[in-house]
């Protein structure tokens, strides 16, 4: 269970988050939504402890920023969009690199058994296993998000926290990533929390919703419950919901063939 | 082939350099009389027949030196160019562009004219302050960028450090106009140079080195997450500020200490990781250490062409790196930019 209470948060030039409480019990999907700026991210960072807050992060009733980065990051990961690869790591090495927190360190530290062995999981279960002695410049970018993914989940968390992952996908990709991580917190242990600027994928990852608005949560809960139309144009600052059915429209029409 | 084989080969390859820069010269001398040598040296067992009293002197007393000093400064230049490479996430990093080496020199030129001496410390003098002046100009660098641009992007740390190395170079030049009597010495030693090196100063140098570029391989991992982003690497369980300043200061120690011995050299800490990335892939547990193997013996090779191929005038060894690497440099910027991937 991840709980915020209070939280004010941001970068130096003032708060970007204002009073910020809320809790993800474990064993759900949430996604975050809201217009550009209105502090989706930022609320991510603060989950991960990037950025420094005020108020309380508690993750099972234990304030993060108390933590080491090694015992925080064995609960919980982010999986942001790819980022640029500078040096050709194999995608082997690259999951690995997931395990860090686990390893023995020094210098003769290393990936144990166990290590080994949840990496091949992973491999196996992102349909990397034919892949992994390639090196990472010779991915296409649906297979390099697959990796990260990969590199995600060996990490092993309780929590993984989404921060437009998706960005450099096409829609198959897309679509595969937000289903896993659905299926991954089904389990009842794990929690997902995503923001997704494609608000289609993101209902698609979950119907529990947090609408952010200035730095603020204005609602939360079932998206069914607390979205209207009305509510959605004043937020994004026009007619969602029409836009929406009005696509809908459009694939209606498109024969089967 | 195999990682095993790869690195059977590269020890075998350092190791023939190594024989070749000792042998090679004005002298030949075969690796059974250098044999006999060091084994004379080391345990006063007479020289066999044939291996003259002189043959000796050069071995031990100019070429082993010349060729030991050499090795570890390649290796710490090219060892803390990697390090410098992934903790900034540029391939166009280095000690030399973010002004390591000319704040080193500076310092070390400083010492050098004032015949300052650390008490207690006397036989680390220059070392010290090579790495205290290396050190000090890379901070002073990132401090700068961080005035310039808030979020530090690393192409501005990278511009502000070459400002501020071609700055210190100034003042590094107007300090060796005022100062005549010190004149030829400073202005061969900005080229870089390992003639008259003594065992004295690999004993300080290796102290340094070898102890330098066996932490640096422990933090491998470390570094391996920080070239995939700061905030990844942070989410990943890495204690970021910490390790960050700790390898840069690592890495200025490495550098600052060799140049402060023989100079600046250029290049060979861009090179050598480069290469051994192209052969070993890009993580650091191996790209450290073998980028030390790669950037010694090309020194040591480097070092043999200053001193043989215009013999009996040693050439500025700075001079052959910077003929090697400027196209290799141009290479590598162009190269990227032609073959630019997804980002």
């Amino acid at each position: 269970m991840l709980e915020l209470r209070d939280v004010c948060a941001g970068y130096g030039g003032g708060d970007v988050l204002h009073d910020i409480s809320c809790a993800f019990p474990a064993g759900g999907s949430w996604c975050v939504l809201g217009p550009n700026g209105c502090g989706k991210t930022t609320l991510l960072r603060v989950m991960a402890g990037l950025i420094p807050h005020r108020g309380q992060v508690l993750l099972d009733g234990e304030e993060i920023s108390g933590m080491k980065r090694r015992q925080l990051a064995a609960r919980v990961a982010v999986m942001s969009q790819v980022n640029t690869v500078y040096f050709p790591y194999t995608v082997y090495d690259t999951v690995m690199l997931g395990r860090y927190q686990h390893m023995r360190r020094g210098l003769f530290g290393g990936p144990a058994q166990a290590d080994r062995e949840a990496v091949e999981r992973c491999l196996a279960s992102t349909g990397l296993a034919e892949l992994s002695d390639r090196p990472l410049n010779a991915l296409s970018g649906g297979q390099l998000q697959r990796v990260f993914l990969a590199h995600t989940l060996a990490q092993d968390p309780d929590v993984i926290l989404l921060d437009e992952p998706t960005n450099h996908l096409d829609v198959k990709h897309q679509v595969e990533l937000v289903d896993y991580l659905h299926r991954w917190c089904a389990d009842g242990k794990h929690t997902v929390v995503g923001v997704l600027h494609d608000v289609n994928l993101a209902l698609r990852l979950s119907r529990s919703v947090l609408f952010m608005r200035e730095g603020r949560i204005v609602r939360a809960g079932d998206f069914h419950d607390i979205a209207d139309a009305a509510f959605l144009r004043e937020l994004f600052g026009m007619d969602l919901a029409g836009f929406m059915r009005n696509s809908l429209q459009t694939w209606q029409t498109v024969r089967d063939g | 082939m195999k990682r095993g084989t790869k690195i059977t080969i590269s020890i075998a390859a350092g190791i023939l350099c190594l024989l070749l820069g000792m042998g090679l010269g004005s002298v030949f001398i075969g690796p059974g009389d250098m044999a006999a040598i060091v084994k004379s040296k080391l345990t006063g067992a007479p020289l066999p027949e044939g291996v003259p009293a002189i043959t000796s002197s050069i071995l031990w007393q100019l070429r082993m030196p010349r060729a030991v000093m050499a090795f570890l400064t390649g290796a710490a230049l090219a060892a803390s160019g990697a390090v410098m490479q992934s903790v900034l996430r540029n391939p166009l990093a280095s000690s030399y562009t973010l002004g390591v080496s000319s704040g080193a020199s500076l310092a070390a030129a400083a010492v050098i004219l004032t015949g300052f001496t650390l008490p207690m410390l006397g036989g680390y003098t220059l070392v010290l302050c090579g790495f205290a002046g290396g050190l000090g100009t890379v901070f002073l660098a990132i401090g700068l960028s961080a005035r310039f641009d808030r979020n530090l992007e690393n192409t501005t740390v990278i511009l502000t450090g070459m400002v501020l190395s071609l700055f210190v170079n100034a003042v590094l030049t107007l300090l060796t106009a005022f100062s005549r009597e010190h004149l030829q010495q400073l202005i061969f030693w900005q080229m870089g140079s390992f003639a008259g090196q003594s065992w004295r100063n690999c004993g300080v140098l290796v102290t340094l080195v070898v102890p330098g570029v066996l932490l640096l391989t422990r933090f491998g991992r470390e570094m391996d997450l920080m070239t995939f982003g700061e905030e990844q690497a942070l989410s990943a369980g890495v204690e970021l500020k910490r390790v960050k300043f700790m390898l840069i200061a690592l890495a200025a120690l490495l550098t600052g200490s060799a140049v402060a011995f023989v100079g600046v050299i250029g290049f060979v800490d861009l090179i050598a990781p480069h290469v051994v990335r192209r052969i070993f892939g890009g993580s650091h547990r191996l790209v450290v250490p073998m980028s030390a193997l790669f950037g010694g013996a090309f020194m040591v090779l480097a070092d043999l062409v200053a001193r043989t191929i215009a013999s009996p005038v040693d050439l500025a060894v700075g001079a052959v790196t910077a003929l090697v690497g400027a196209p290799f440099f141009a290479w590598v910027y162009f190269g990227r930019r032609r073959g630019e991937r997804r980002a």
